[in-house]
């Protein structure tokens, strides 16, 4: 058994959100009196990570993914509880404990938005005291994993969003961090673009033995990288375990979405339940048991005028919804 | 460390490029303000022969030395950090192991002042031949004790200032409060008027608070106007508002991550 990396006890965050009501009045009201509302955002969460593993965080908007990625980085004190990432108090930001980890968040983290990335990427050497054949071996190894070199002189702002992505990612890893924090690494990729992170991720783990917490929307994301997964919902753990033993969990649905030849809506219900898509209008979605999908599929082909029809296993998020909602 | 330093100068440098239209904005509204002061003051002067004893060519070197201790001594932190904090995009530069104000944005702020200076210059010359001063009381001794007052005071004011930028973890009105500060600036840094001017009570005043060491006492020991005893007084002054201004941005600083963890970015 490898060492503990990171170690989460009874971690908790509440939030006291400010609350008022539209309008004047209200305005008035809560400029002498401000009324706030508490949100648990995390709740008594434990886990344990060891070295060298690569462990998927999932769990819907604001179910406190992001939350626990920040108290063990560093950037948010607990409410309650303790957490130890490396032998640190992550809170504490001791320089020492930022030289060894990395916290990948969006887009603007580490790079200067106006010039290119190369001068950002040297300004990082400095600033972990990296020995110049140590940061050009790591240059060269990222390099060759995310091809780098020809975004390298251009300004950032006038970088794709995958682009930048790549530049985020390797400007955070240049210090060979041995804990790893992606929150959605490959959010707004493309599907090669998506593949080439996690391939970079997969080998990153296996050459450094580097320790990775990773959260996504995407389920390939996690099914590619992972073996562990943890779930958290309504800021609860609510599974921490292979992701095999989930996918028997999840795998019994399927989602069908057809496009029918006329615009006016049929009434699917008879096939399988209606799903709300907002990333495709176009369509509409059902969603049906994995042993029903042939006999639906077919029945609907012979029912209806249809145009286009896809399979697709749900998204993440509706299969957590789901499965703990239910 | 060094390298640090240097790599930071280099990035900030060449962000500063980036913006060259914003940096002659923000020279031309550093320069307005005292160039008025000048023009008003002088023609005071000049149909009133003096102003309590000040000559036309009192003002305009007084206002001309202004111009380089304003530039030198002068900050934008409250703009480039400021909204950090509010946005919290603080975070990403949180979790490098530097200090985000004491390094990248102390550079940032230096990397602005040298564009500004060079900004300066010719705007000096300009300035120089049209009101052809006298500058027969400076020595180069003036000059010389000059500079490490005017180094210290700017890092008086951007410690000060920093601290004001990071009264933005605690509430999104730090603009108003910055105001406020350069209000006190203006009043009892000698810029609206030279503080010998002044009643005597502010004068009185102004001597020990840390404003007359941006303009008005390096201002004074240029142009060779203080006597041995006051300038060691003003050195003094420069040496206990620095360490007070230290203490000061470490506990707002402190407290302010404290409370931006605790709150949420």
């Amino acid at each position: 058994m490898s060492p503990i990396t990171i170690h989460a006890e009874n971690l908790s965050k509440t939030y006291q959100v400010p609350e008022r009501e539209g309008g004047f009045g209200a305005a008035v009201q809560s400029f002498f009196k401000r009324k706030y509302n508490d949100v648990k955002a995390v709740q008594q969460v434990n886990f344990e990570i060891e070295q060298g593993e690569v462990v998927g965080f999932l769990g819907p908007n604001g179910a406190g993914k992001t939350t626990t990625l920040k108290m063990l980085s560093g950037l948010l004190h607990p409410t309650e509880g303790t957490a130890n990432v490396l032998g640190f108090t992550p809170w504490e930001l001791k320089p020492e404990y930022l030289r060894s980890m990395t916290l990948v968040m969006g887009q603007r983290n580490r790079l200067s938005w106006d010039i290119p990335a190369a001068d950002s990427f040297l300004l990082n050497q400095a600033i972990y005291r990296l020995p110049d054949d140590e940061y050009k071996e790591t240059y060269k190894e990222l390099d060759e994993l995310l091809e780098l070199e020809p975004l390298m002189k251009k300004p950032v702002r006038n970088l794709s969003l995958g682009e930048r992505m790549k530049c985020e990612i390797a400007a955070g890893l240049l210090h060979r961090p041995k804990v790893l924090f992606l929150d959605e690494p490959t959010i707004g990729l493309d599907i090669t673009g998506q593949a080439r992170i996690r391939e970079f991720l997969r080998e990153y783990n296996k050459r450094t033995g580097a320790t990775i917490l990773l959260t996504s929307h995407y389920m390939a994301d996690v099914t590619a990288l992972c073996e562990r997964i943890i779930i958290i919902h309504h800021g609860q753990l609510k599974y921490d375990g292979g992701i095999a033993d989930l996918s028997r969990k999840i795998a019994p649905f399927k989602l069908i979405g057809v496009r029918l030849a006329e615009v006016d809506s049929h009434d699917l219900t008879k096939y399988g339940t209606p799903v709300q898509n907002e990333e495709d209008w176009e369509k509409q979605y059902i969603q049906v048991k994995a042993e029903d999908v042939t006999r639906v599929t077919s029945g609907l082909l012979a029912d209806l005028p249809i145009h286009d029809i896809t399979i697709t296993d749900p998204p993440i998020e509706d299969v957590i919804e789901r499965a703990f909602n239910e | 460390m060094f390298l640090i330093f240097q790599r930071l100068w280099q990035v900030n440098w060449a962000e500063q490029w980036q913006y060259r239209a914003n940096l002659i904005m923000y020279l031309l509204y550093w320069l307005v303000s005292p160039i008025i002061y000048l023009a008003v003051w002088t023609s005071i002067a000049s149909s009133k022969g003096d102003v309590n004893g000040f000559t036309v060519n009192d003002f305009v070197t007084y206002y001309m030395v202004l111009l380089i201790a304003d530039q030198i001594t002068s900050n934008i932190v409250i703009f480039t950090m400021g909204y950090k904090i509010q946005d919290g995009t603080l975070s990403g530069e949180l979790i490098r192991p530097i200090h985000p104000m004491l390094t990248n944005a102390l550079v940032n702020n230096i990397a602005f002042k040298a564009l500004t200076i060079t900004g300066l210059i010719p705007v000096w010359i300009v300035l120089f031949f049209l009101f052809k001063p006298d500058f027969s009381t400076v020595t180069l001794t003036g000059i010389l004790l000059s500079i490490p007052v005017m180094i210290c005071a700017f890092f008086i004011n951007y410690l000060i200032s920093a601290s004001i930028t990071s009264i933005a973890f605690w509430t999104t009105r730090v603009y108003s409060i910055n105001e406020f500060y350069w209000a006190l600036i203006l009043l009892f840094s000698g810029q609206f008027v030279p503080l010998s001017l002044m009643p005597k009570v502010i004068q009185e005043i102004a001597q020990y608070l840390p404003f007359q060491l941006l303009m008005y006492f390096p201002i004074q020991v240029i142009l060779g106007n203080l006597s041995r005893p006051q300038i060691i007084q003003g050195y003094v002054m420069a040496g206990i508002w620095l360490l007070l201004a230290l203490a000061l941005f470490n506990w707002v600083w402190r407290n302010g991550v404290r409370r931006f963890s605790a709150v949420g970015a």
